[in-house]
């Protein structure tokens, strides 16, 4: 592990300070080795390869790395990262969310060996150098302590509000930013068809229909403003369902249908809808959504 | 690279399966499958090359290594082999990988430091590194490199291969990071490393298949293949690595599951960068050893 830290700052000294405090010295017989490491987003790098991107691809500010050890037991690394705001704390977070909720933070998700959980603008990994049988209950408890010492909690993205609550399965919620990240849940194209970038902010969700065994998926697109949302809109349609008429409604080559749509500076398309009419009950309801609730 | 269409995920609904991207990549790149010679890659594997402990064995490895580079090389010794690829004056970098949850065996460095020794190169003039490469003085003065790294998936640009192991031969690696990685073959054109590289091998002993995890590592996505991947072009070798993490997933998974990215960067090692060739139909993967479950 490198042990030198980066030059950082006055603004990021600061952050790099108060991140240390949310960190026990101390969780029971655990205590801390003394050599912390902070990293940036350029640092990052040099702490996780590429695996940084993912990170960046978010509004991630700084990382701060703490190892705890126990005598005859593994030392468990604990990754509190400072993502600039609870909205991008929890895209991260919702990057990966298939495996157990525990109750730490605002959100958790636990298994094989890793813990991750959001709190705050703060989001954290921790997990074991190896598993033993006392491992799961050991990384729990270390993780509740770094929630409780975080305090704060925050909002959720303002987007998650105007998903429609009907038979969505609330633990697929995603957010992000970039084309790469959306990829990942749903890959779409290798080029960026909708034009994302880190101004814009993206919502994909799985509903399951009642009957249904096929999942179908909403994203919802906000762009800064209209002009770009419309040019977002048209790459989509264009590259994606060029045979669409006005109706922007097509069926796909699975059978199911996606059906899209511009409101304001949204965009919203339903992927793998089961009929055309299920489809767009959804966008609807989605749109009504945004309509009433006013972001 | 001419213009094409933009690739969509209803191009491969079209196609049924995206058979490792190679296929369905494959006929909208070219216009017609070229009529070349097959490149040749050898894939080895022996099922006791990791013990009972999770311990690979050094011996065993050595073997691999010297029947895959004899074979690839139509040698039947294995330092006669390596003598075809480097002299005793030349100055050789083990270009190698620490990532530290699934990291180059050093098992497989020590074997191949071996061979060069044999070969005649002199300790002093071998080097092995990483992330040091472009610091380190025997990276700056190679005239040989040899690239040996783990096959893994990797979140941003589908797969963690050779093309991908030369990112750390430039000073800013995340500008490379664009387009699912799409530019990293263009590294293999800096001075640092153009022409200079005899052999590729992809260590296949064990696989990362999925990613998860705080890293994009998670243990039970690893798998125990117990193979190497030999030959000469990088893109072959991480176009045959790319479609065996696709088969270990449906394996694993019994439904496909498709990379984060597609691995555009290896298309784009060929049509674009004209590092290789990607297309599986014109990859004859020479088969040695114990095959069971080898998926292909």
């Amino acid at each position: 592990m490198i042990s030198k830290a980066p030059t950082l700052s006055a603004e990021k000294g600061d952050r790099k300070g108060g991140m240390g405090q949310l960190l026990p010295l101390k969780i029971e017989d655990y205590k801390t080795d003394g050599k912390d490491e902070v990293y940036d987003r350029q640092t990052a790098f040099r702490y996780m390869n590429g695996a940084a991107e993912l990170y960046r691809a978010y509004d991630f500010k700084l990382l701060r790395v703490r190892k705890y050890v126990k005598k005859d037991h593994p030392s468990i690394l604990v990754e509190l990262f400072d993502m600039g705001s609870s909205e991008d704390a929890f895209g991260i977070f919702s990057y990966q969310t298939e495996e157990e909720e525990v109750g730490i933070g605002q959100g958790s998700d636990y298994g094989g060996g890793l813990l991750r959980f959001w709190r705050g603008k703060y989001f954290v990994n921790a997990f074991a150098e190896r598993e033993t049988p006392n491992t799961r209950e050991d990384i729990l408890m270390v993780g509740r302590a770094v929630a409780t010492n975080i305090k704060k909690d925050g909002p959720k993205p303002k987007l998650t509000q105007f998903l429609p609550g009907e038979e969505l399965v609330r633990k697929t919620i995603r957010y992000f930013h970039l084309h790469q990240v959306l990829n990942h849940h749903y890959f779409l194209s290798h080029e960026n068809i909708f034009n994302l970038g880190m101004k814009t902010n993206a919502i994909f969700a799985t509903y399951l229909f009642q009957g249904e065994k096929a999942k179908t998926f909403l994203l919802m697109i906000q762009y800064p403003d209209q002009r770009q949302a419309e040019k977002g809109f048209k790459g989509f349609v264009k590259a994606y369902m060029p045979e669409a008429a006005s109706s922007n409604t097509v069926q796909t080559e699975n059978g199911k249908w996606t059906t899209a749509k511009l409101h304001q500076k949204y965009v919203l398309v339903i992927f793998d809808a089961p009929s055309r009419e299920k489809g767009e009950k959804l966008l609807q309801s989605t749109e009504n959504n945004l309509k009433r609730r006013r972001p | 690279m001419r213009n094409r269409k933009t690739l969509t995920r209803r191009d491969f609904l079209r196609d049924a399966a995206y058979a490792s991207m190679g296929a369905a990549l494959g006929p909208l790149l070219k216009e017609e499958i070229r009529a070349e010679e097959k490149v040749k890659v050898i894939l080895i594997r022996d099922e006791n090359v990791i013990d009972s402990q999770g311990n690979i064995n050094p011996k065993i490895i050595q073997k691999m290594l010297d029947d895959g580079v004899c074979a690839y090389l139509n040698e039947s010794d294995p330092i006669q082999a390596w003598k075809k690829m480097i002299k005793p004056n030349d100055i050789v970098g083990i270009k190698s990988n620490v990532w530290f949850p699934l990291p180059t065996p050093k098992e497989l460095e020590e074997a191949i430091v071996k061979r060069v020794l044999d070969a005649g190169v002199p300790k002093k003039n071998i080097g092995i590194d990483d992330r040091g490469v472009l610091k380190n003085p025997i990276f700056k003065s190679s005239t040989v490199l040899f690239n040996v790294r783990p096959l893994r998936t990797h979140h941003w640009s589908g797969i963690g291969g050779c093309i991908k192991n030369y990112v750390m031969f430039v000073s800013t690696p995340w500008l490379y990071h664009g387009e699912a990685c799409s530019p990293l073959a263009s590294i293999w054109n800096k001075p640092i490393v153009k022409g200079k590289t005899r052999l590729n091998i992809l260590s296949l002993i064990r696989t990362q298949f999925y990613n998860r995890g705080a890293h994009h590592f998670d243990q039970r996505f690893v798998s125990e293949y117990k193979g190497l991947l030999i030959g000469n072009d990088p893109v072959a070798l991480d176009a045959v690595g790319a479609h065996l993490l696709q088969l270990q997933r449906i394996a694993y998974f019994k439904e496909d599951k498709p990379l984060d990215n597609p691995p555009t960067h290896i298309f784009a090692a060929d049509e674009k960068y004209k590092l290789g060739v990607s297309d599986l139909r014109r990859i004859n993967v020479v088969k040695l050893g114990w095959m069971e479950k080898s998926l292909i």
